[in-house]
């Protein structure tokens, strides 16, 4: 029924000329029939054909009826009503210059979230059936995949990947690239294939299979000049020859880890690829087509429990967890964008009641005219829908607007972006974005639009005109959905500003948390020895000692060493027993970060030792073992034992009576982020190191001279002991620092932007009204001045309402405030949501704006000339 | 013009149109002719307002228009009844008729 009825006006619009044709032809014939009637029965021709028409009616008003019969004159009046409001709109440049740019800004910050939403959120992932991919939640190692690979029937396919540097040499300056150690079937359930050549064969990727590498494109094209015969080309990798078999393609990533080169794990670090206890591989699962995740997830449960009974010494806490690729990727970030998202959509809530204030104040200014159009026969739902196309043109233009100020919005957040979305290197506006700006803003104009013209059609006008006639003194314009509108976006405004309020105290308290170490003037730089060359732990212990002792030369600076810096992201377990305490359950001793040090680095990074003593020289390869553990290591595993001279040693260790003794205690240091608890850890020195795996370091080096000129002296001396050794990850310790809360600054810089711009916003519509209203009432001012009043009661008289509903917003917005804040409990950090020193600060604050937002009006009211006033009268 | 015609009552004239067309296709004049015949010319309709009518139940797809070659040889517009409009037709009659016993038995007690 709707649908013939649409179709059948849109027939009738496209043949508009035939339609008229035949409309008029009818009509004339049905004149003529009725004419030839009255002819017949005796009248002349003219009589008849005069008596036809009078019986007839007015014939223009007859096929005005039948084209609004047909549906036509509405399509044709939203023409003529287009054209009309563009005209006026274009007339009266001031107002749509403020509605436009209040419309812009609102849609503007919401494009820009929804790009982002858009992108990370909703767009697939690069990968062909994107949906049967899955990630486990733990890592692996290629053992236990390959066992779980045979045990299950649910997968397609899957494969590991772990990223470790590798050195690039052979081209100029050794460069530390990122090696994807791979499995062969990784890319099969990635579902790529190579751009050039072939991916790593399955016969390939075994114990001394061929040692071939496949590039990344941006290596290819950077290191290699985008050689295009470059298959069977030899490259040297960290001191080993491999032969190039393929080239993936341009728009190629890893779900998660970035990788220039691509080398079967076995080929790479052939030691590690049987070690069952490693897990140090992602996982990626394809399942097979029809297979659920809860099948998938029960067979590898099935698994985990075969592996456990098999290898209790390594594979006793198993717990596979599978999920959807797509949430292991954005799992994390998803609450944050979301979260965003509804805050940058009640900025738009706020910015729309603006544009409906803006839209109230120019229908009473226009009053004149839409009276004297009503007294023309214009029917209300006429002037309503020619108001409604005015304000959906000029939110289309704010949209528009809005597109533009989104695409500078994404590349500021782009600058911006955390580690969490390292994928984001582009966020494109696509269909959907431009979609998403229509629609918003259509329903912007649309429904905002109708606010004030159904109001207007209820009685504003007529108060507003009554008003404007001056004919009762007290005549105050109390519109009700103004009111509304100004108490509702200052409620909005302040749920904002506390849930920005709340982030931002989080995040001073996460800045102000004690990492355990003085960032200042300390910079880091990350090496590894190639295993070729130094495979003996004597050999690296000496390029260490040497290396030091050169760095250490220069003036003003201090140098130390470790295995893994903290908030690097890094760490290496180890499971230990302690001397005298009970030996638990095989696969469940206590896990400790294990952390190799050389030089003073206590010292360097002015770490403070609680109790017993700092390594020294003589704690060397030879001498007694001897370890530092932190507080929490104390308090955790140590309970009430003296620690110093307390003796330990790894879990199943090669010599169960080679102790370690513990002969100091250090301040707890945060070693995995500000946020997170800190691990027992020990420290232990290189030079007792007992795996010779443990081939890299990062030197701390605490210094007053410029970073840029010391780092270039390091290079000198690593290039002079070893030229093929690459330095890489070069920052300050500052800097690290401020990394490892980017996500959390993201969030604050983004809430705190937007409540900013809703605080100004509200701030703008409160400022309206009330200016508004003084300039209605500029008459009984005038009157009220002149019966003496003075400055302190025309300023409460003026500010009185709009202070009022300001009030009324900040006690409705606090409620709401408390109920949302909730939703953030996840981002915050140290604060509950409900924080009352926040609320009430927030309030306080919202509070002055809204009071400083009546007041400018206000004043403008005390200048008012009471001459002047009764004059206009 | 007999005097003792009466106005249309609101509403109506859809119902007349739909009935009238129920018999066979017939152009505007015809239709108003008909109607006029039928009543005994006891109802008069404003045969401005026959044409609206026409094109709203066209837009409703209550009739369909086509154009055809009239008793006195010219190209008019013809309106027949569609299926839809033959359901309705029969909805309306019925409705009517349970108004107007309504009424007439009120009128009768009274």
């Amino acid at each position: 029924m709707l649908l013939h009825d649409l179709l059948f006006r849109l027939r009738t619009l496209m043949r508009r000329p035939a339609v008229e044709t035949e409309l008029e032809d009818e009509l004339r014939f049905h004149l003529e029939r009725q004419t030839d009637k009255y002819v017949k029965s005796g009248m002349s021709e003219a009589e008849a054909f005069r008596r036809a028409r009078l019986e007839f009616g007015g014939l223009d008003q007859v096929k005005n009826e039948c084209r609004e019969a047909r549906g036509l004159s509405l399509a044709e009046s939203l023409v003529q009503d287009f054209h009309y409001s563009a005209s006026t709109l274009l007339h009266s440049p001031a107002f749509t210059a403020c509605a436009v740019l209040t419309l812009a800004l609102g849609i503007g910050a919401n494009t820009a979230i929804f790009s982002v939403v858009n992108t990370v959120l909703l767009n697939p992932l690069p990968y062909p059936n994107p949906q049967e991919l899955l990630a486990a939640r733990q890592n692996e190692s290629l053992a236990n995949l390959k066992d779980m690979q045979r045990q299950t029937h649910s997968f397609a396919s899957s494969g590991g990947v772990n990223i470790s540097p590798m050195d690039f040499t052979g081209n100029g300056e050794p460069v530390r690239v990122h090696g994807a150690w791979v499995d062969a079937g990784l890319l099969e359930t990635l579902g790529v294939q190579p751009m050039l050549g072939h991916w790593i064969s399955a016969d390939e990727d075994v114990k001394g299979g061929a040692r071939n590498v496949v590039l990344s494109y941006p290596f290819w094209r950077d290191f290699l000049g985008g050689d295009p015969h470059v298959l069977g080309r030899a490259i040297r990798l960290s001191d080993q020859t491999y032969t190039v078999i393929g080239v993936m393609p341009r728009n190629f990533t890893l779900p998660r880890e970035l990788a220039d080169v691509f080398v079967s794990l076995w080929a790479a670090y052939p030691e590690a690829a049987p070690e069952r206890g490693v897990h140090f591989m992602h996982t990626y699962w394809r399942l097979k087509p029809g297979a659920t995740l809860a099948q998938a997830q029960a067979e590898i449960a099935q698994a985990d429990h075969r592996l456990a009974e098999a290898f209790p010494d390594t594979e006793r806490e198993r717990g596979t967890v599978l999920m959807p690729l797509h949430e292991r990727l954005v799992g994390d970030v998803r609450p944050a964008l979301l979260i965003l998202f509804g805050a940058v959509g009640l900025v738009l809530l706020i910015a729309c009641a603006n544009f409906a204030m803006l839209l109230m104040a120019r229908a009473v200014t226009r009053q004149r005219e839409l009276m004297i159009r009503a007294s023309l026969g214009a029917r209300n739902s006429r002037l309503i829908r020619q108001r409604l196309t005015e304000s959906t043109l000029l939110a289309l233009v704010g949209g528009a607007a809005g597109l533009i100020s989104a695409k500078a919005g994404t590349t500021l957040l782009l600058a911006l972006k955390p580690e969490e979305l390292h994928r984001l290197d582009a966020i494109p506006v696509d269909a959907r974005v431009f979609l998403f700006v229509f629609a918003i803003s259509l329903l912007t104009g649309l429904l905002f639009g109708l606010l004030p013209a159904w109001s207007a059609s209820c009685g504003d006008i007529a108060e507003a005109l009554r008003e404007n006639a001056r004919t009762t003194a007290t005549g105050v314009s109390r519109s009700p959905l103004r009111s509304f509108l100004v108490t509702a976006e200052l409620a909005l405004a302040l749920i904002l500003l506390a849930g920005a309020g709340l982030l931002i105290k989080g995040f001073l308290r996460l800045r102000s948390v004690d990492p355990g170490f003085n960032p200042a003037n300390v910079i880091t730089m990350y090496l590894q020895l190639p295993g070729t060359r130094y495979p003996q732990i004597q050999l690296q212990t000496n390029f260490r000692r040497e290396l030091l002792a050169r760095i250490n030369a220069f003036p003003g600076a201090e140098a130390a060493m470790i295995s893994d810096l903290p908030l690097a992201g890094n760490f290496v377990g180890h499971r230990l027993v302690v001397e005298g305490q009970p030996t638990p359950a095989m696969g469940s001793e206590p896990l400790v970060q294990v952390l190799s040090v050389m030089g003073d680095y206590h010292g360097v990074m002015q770490i403070p030792i609680r109790a017993g003593r700092d390594f020294s020289e003589m704690d060397r390869e030879g001498q007694p073992r001897v370890a530092i553990v932190n507080e929490t290591f104390v308090r955790q595993l140590l309970p009430g034992q003296n620690p110093i001279g307390s003796r330990i040693n790894w879990a199943r260790a090669d010599d169960p009576n080679d102790w370690m003794t513990i002969v100091g205690i250090t301040a707890d240091v945060k070693h995995s982020g500000l946020n997170q608890p800190v691990d027992p850890a020990i420290y232990t020195p290189f030079s007792q190191n007992d795996e010779a795996w443990r081939k890299f370091m990062t030197l701390v080096i605490r210094t007053r001279v410029p970073a840029a000129a010391l780092v270039e002296d390091v290079k000198k001396q690593v290039w002079t002991m070893d030229s093929q050794i690459p330095l890489s990850s070069i920052q300050a310790m500052d800097d690290l620092l401020a990394v490892s809360v980017a996500q959390q600054r993201f969030n604050v810089l983004l809430l705190g932007s937007f409540a900013v711009l809703a605080v100004a916003l509200a701030g703008v519509g409160i400022y309206g009204m009330v200016a508004y209203r003084v300039n209605q009432r500029t008459h009984e001012i005038g009157v009220y001045i002149a019966l003496g009043a003075q400055h302190g009661d025309v300023l409460r008289l003026v500010m009185k309402d709009g202070v009022k509903l300001g009030l009324l917003g900040i006690v409705l917005g606090l409620a709401g405030a408390l109920a949302l804040t909730r939703l953030m409990v996840s981002l915050l950090f140290e604060v509950k949501p409900t924080d009352p020193a926040t609320m009430s600060g927030v309030a306080l604050l919202l509070g002055a704006v809204a009071v400083l937002a009546c007041y400018i009006p206000a004043r403008q009211a005390l200048s008012i000339d009471p001459m002047t006033a009764l004059r206009r009268e | 013009m007999p005097s003792r015609s009466i106005d249309l009552p609101q509403g109506t004239l859809d119902l007349l149109i739909l009935r009238t067309l129920s018999l066979e296709p017939l152009h505007g004049w015809a239709v108003s002719e008909r109607i006029q015949q039928i009543s005994s010319d006891v109802l008069r309709v404003q045969q401005g307002s026959l044409y609206p009518a026409l094109h709203r139940l066209e837009r409703r797809g209550w009739i369909k228009a086509r154009w055809g070659i009239s008793e006195n040889n010219r190209k008019a517009k013809f309106y027949e009844l569609t299926k839809a409009g033959r359901r309705q037709l029969e909805i309306e009659q019925d409705s009517w008729q349970k108004l107007t016993a309504a009424v007439s038995q009120i009128l009768g007690t009274a």
